[in-house]
């Protein structure tokens, strides 16, 4: 009974491990914006105290995969990091040449820290809104 | 996937996660007392638990309750002390206040502070459009405490047929050597987390 107590007590902080991807296809120069929210403090925890600006391009690089309706990867340019209050927003922009639709996308963030860690995506293309959602061992999935 | 199905998702494995133990453990207490024959109580007392967390959980989200997150962290393991406490002291709820019939009452006040622990973490995230994704969070961790309370059920179970197999002074009844037991340990681990968690 008393190690089940102590076990119970770990498991007090409650956390909820999210980020929110926000991506955006824009026609005029057939790119993506990929916008990322989540905590500052989860990101602390990844890259250390100090979350420099390529710090933090480097690793969602890394965990942001883009790729078209064939599977073949899009390169993604780094597009900047912001705080707002508890939360940091870290943006990448890819060209799309073909479209919107099909695009996969992986959002692999934090996986690595957390295994309770959820990224959600947000999309929005050609006037319609859709989401994903990626756990841990997720593989690309393609907008629908 | 829907947007919808996304948020319902996202908030019944948060309720369904070890991490979310607190809000487990809160269930479980609230469940402590109930054989499966009382279920229609059991629900009652959970659902009023689920109005009072929608509510704050809504008010909090949309900036129009803000409420200070030590605080209400603080707060949680206190509620489920004082759910255990109330578990142990009252033996017996007809001679009680409205006929025992008081705990949907209490259940939702504590969801009151439960739902506002959800509040900050969705207003931070979900900037721009909140009312999709709090409704479905919150569809989300409803489907997720049924969840929880069918396994609590299961689990409280079989704790009865060990208690009845260790039992050995006649005129104890089972379900009281049950409340006590769980009631104890979950008063324990709450009270640290509490401790922890004081913003004093």
């Amino acid at each position: 009974m008393a190690a089940l107590v102590a076990t119970l007590a770990l498991l007090a902080a409650h956390p909820l491990h999210t980020t929110l991807t926000q991506l955006t296809y824009r026609d005029a120069d057939r790119s993506v914006e990929v916008m990322v929210r989540g905590f500052a403090d989860d990101f602390r925890a990844a890259l250390g105290e100090d979350v420099t600006d390529s710090a933090a391009s480097a690793y969602v690089r890394s965990g942001v995969t883009i790729a078209d309706r064939t599977g073949r990867p899009l390169p993604a340019a780094w597009c900047g990091l912001k705080r707002t209050g508890d939360v940091l927003w870290l943006c990448l922009r890819a060209r799309a040449p073909l479209g919107p639709r099909g695009l996969r996308l992986r959002v692999a963030l934090l996986f690595d820290r957390y295994a309770d860690q959820i990224n959600i995506v947000q999309a929005s293309y050609d006037g319609r809104r859709a989401a994903l959602l990626f756990t841990r061992g997720d593989a690309l999935k393609p907008l629908p | 996937m829907s947007e919808l199905a996304t948020y319902v998702t996202l908030g019944f494995r948060h309720i369904t996660d070890v991490a979310a133990m607190d809000h487990i453990l809160f269930l479980f207490a609230l469940a402590a007392i109930y054989r499966l024959r009382d279920w229609q109580d059991a629900l009652w007392v959970v659902s009023a638990f689920t109005v009072g967390h929608s509510v704050t959980l809504a008010l909090a989200a949309t900036g129009a309750l803000v409420l200070p997150t030590r605080l209400i962290e603080f707060l949680i393991p206190v509620t489920i002390v004082a759910t255990c406490v109330e578990n142990l002291v009252v033996r017996d709820r007809r001679r009680t206040i409205w006929g025992g019939h008081y705990r949907p009452v209490f259940a939702g006040v504590f969801g009151l502070v439960h739902g506002a622990g959800f509040a900050n973490y969705l207003r931070s995230l979900f900037v721009d459009r909140i009312a999709l994704p709090l409704f479905g969070f919150n569809a989300g961790i409803e489907l997720g405490q049924l969840v929880v309370l069918a396994l609590a059920a299961a689990a409280l179970a079989v704790l009865d047929r060990l208690l009845a197999l260790a039992a050995t002074r006649p005129g104890v009844g089972v379900l009281r050597l049950r409340v006590v037991a769980v009631s104890a340990a979950v008063a324990l681990v709450a009270a640290r987390w509490a401790a922890e968690r004081s913003p004093f």
